[in-house]
């Protein structure tokens, strides 16, 4: 039996199961889980996850693609009740969900695409430590609630609100794991740089929380001990001729290990300098594509950069600008190389409870 | 969809892969009856000349949708 609460904007009462496997069972049923086992959503719950924010229920943050339906701040804490969240993580959602619904961000392409893209959340700023996301050892894995749940609570809002739903709206050919869950904060105590989001704008006191449509990780383990020979390991490792970000002119990234960080940083490279490197030294010759990624890549860039033939030297992105570097993880000679969609940009937003 | 929203004759032309995705979000979007013009997928990666080609074929049928609005 569903009983409307009334207006519209707001979420049914649905009268689910008692018994625990029957109710995970129901919520498998009707696809409103990721697979995983969620956490029921009684009211008394939803309540306590909405006594976090100011803003009020029926509010609503964002129209989501491809279904547009309405994610209000309610079924935006539904959402997080059932990926398990803590309820003083809601604000990093509702920013999470204005910010990914920018058009600049092109959920519609995100969702909807064959593409295994994920979104990818980066925490900045105060709010990361006092939520407890892992910026450490392990900060992509398992093992922290904070990125583990938060990253699982945008899933379901993508999917429960804006109807992206496997083999159906979702057209993913084969998705990532990414997909569960994608999260991470900056390791800012040990970046050499200023953080991410005072990059993008924002004052180091404040919170941000920055989206990022991530084709999925590629790990790159190197001993390189000094910045010349470690970039041009990084920039070898960029190149892909199957890569979208080279046919479109993307927006790929780099997590940058803490001691990786430290070898450009004591090469005398500020992040704009690695980035420019990177940017020259990633240049791939469009004739390691296939024929048919030349002849998108002509349609789709020579209106930006001019005439493309097989000698030409395409760079991943526009322009240096467009390369984004992160400081994260724990001790060890890696780093992660993040291949974008391409056709979508970072967008960032500011947490405010 | 906002063509159709004005009442004006609207067909979205989608690969077979995107069916399901085209019917959906006409559906999510309040016009569950938004006509489709069904091509070959995939389509991205299709030359100029196919794309054409493509054309060419499928303009009868697009025509009809409309009229049939």
């Amino acid at each position: 039996m569903n009983r409307p609460l009334s207006p519209l904007t707001r979420a049914t009462l649905v009268e689910a199961p008692d018994d625990l496997d029957e109710l995970i069972e129901f919520f498998h049923a009707r696809r409103w889980s990721d697979g995983l086992p969620i956490v029921p959503p009684t009211r008394e719950r939803v309540a306590r996850m909405l006594s976090c924010t100011q803003r009020k229920p029926d509010e609503i943050i964002a129209k989501v693609a491809p279904g547009f339906g309405e994610a209000t701040v309610e079924r935006i804490a539904i959402n997080a009740v059932m990926a398990g969240c803590r309820p003083d993580y809601l604000p990093v959602l509702i920013a999470a969900t204005q910010a990914m619904s920018a058009p600049e961000f092109n959920l519609q392409g995100i969702q909807a695409t064959t593409n295994p893209v994920a979104v990818w959340l980066i925490i900045n700023g105060p709010i990361a430590e006092q939520l407890s996301v892992n910026a450490g050892p392990n900060c992509l894995g398992q093992g922290t609630v904070a990125n583990a749940t938060l990253g699982r609570a945008l899933r379901l809002i993508m999917q429960n609100i804006g109807g992206a739903l496997p083999g159906d709206m979702d057209r993913a050919t084969h998705g990532q794991p990414g997909k569960f869950s994608f999260c991470c904060a900056e390791n800012e105590a040990q970046s050499p740089w200023p953080p991410l989001h005072v990059e993008r704008g924002f004052k180091r006191e404040q919170s941000t929380v920055t989206v990022v449509g991530a084709a999925g990780t590629h790990n790159m383990n190197t001993h390189a001990d000094n910045a010349d020979e470690l970039l041009r390991v990084i920039a070898d490792t960029m190149m892909f001729p199957a890569s979208n970000d080279y046919w479109i002119g993307g927006e790929p990234w780099l997590v940058l290990g803490p001691q990786h960080a430290a070898i450009l940083h004591a090469g005398g490279l500020s992040k704009a300098e690695v980035k420019r490197r990177l940017w020259e030294e990633s240049k791939m010759p469009a004739r390691r594509m296939a024929a048919r990624e030349l002849q998108r890549t002509q349609a789709v860039r020579e209106s930006k950069i001019g005439p493309i033939n097989e000698d030409t030297m395409l760079a991943a992105a526009d322009g240096p600008e467009g390369i984004g570097i992160l400081v994260a993880g724990g001790p060890g000679t890696h780093s992660v190389y993040v291949a974008s969609f391409g056709d979508a940009r970072a967008v960032t937003r500011e947490v405010i409870a | 969809m906002e063509i159709a929203k004005r009442g004006k004759a609207a067909v979205t032309v989608v690969s077979n892969a995107f069916i399901g995705l085209g019917r959906a979000q006409s559906r999510s979007l309040g016009h569950a009856n938004l006509p489709l013009a069904v091509i070959p997928h995939p389509f991205g990666s299709r030359t100029r000349e196919e794309v054409r080609a493509l054309a060419e074929q499928c303009v009868a049928e697009i025509a009809r949708l409309a009229a049939a609005k």
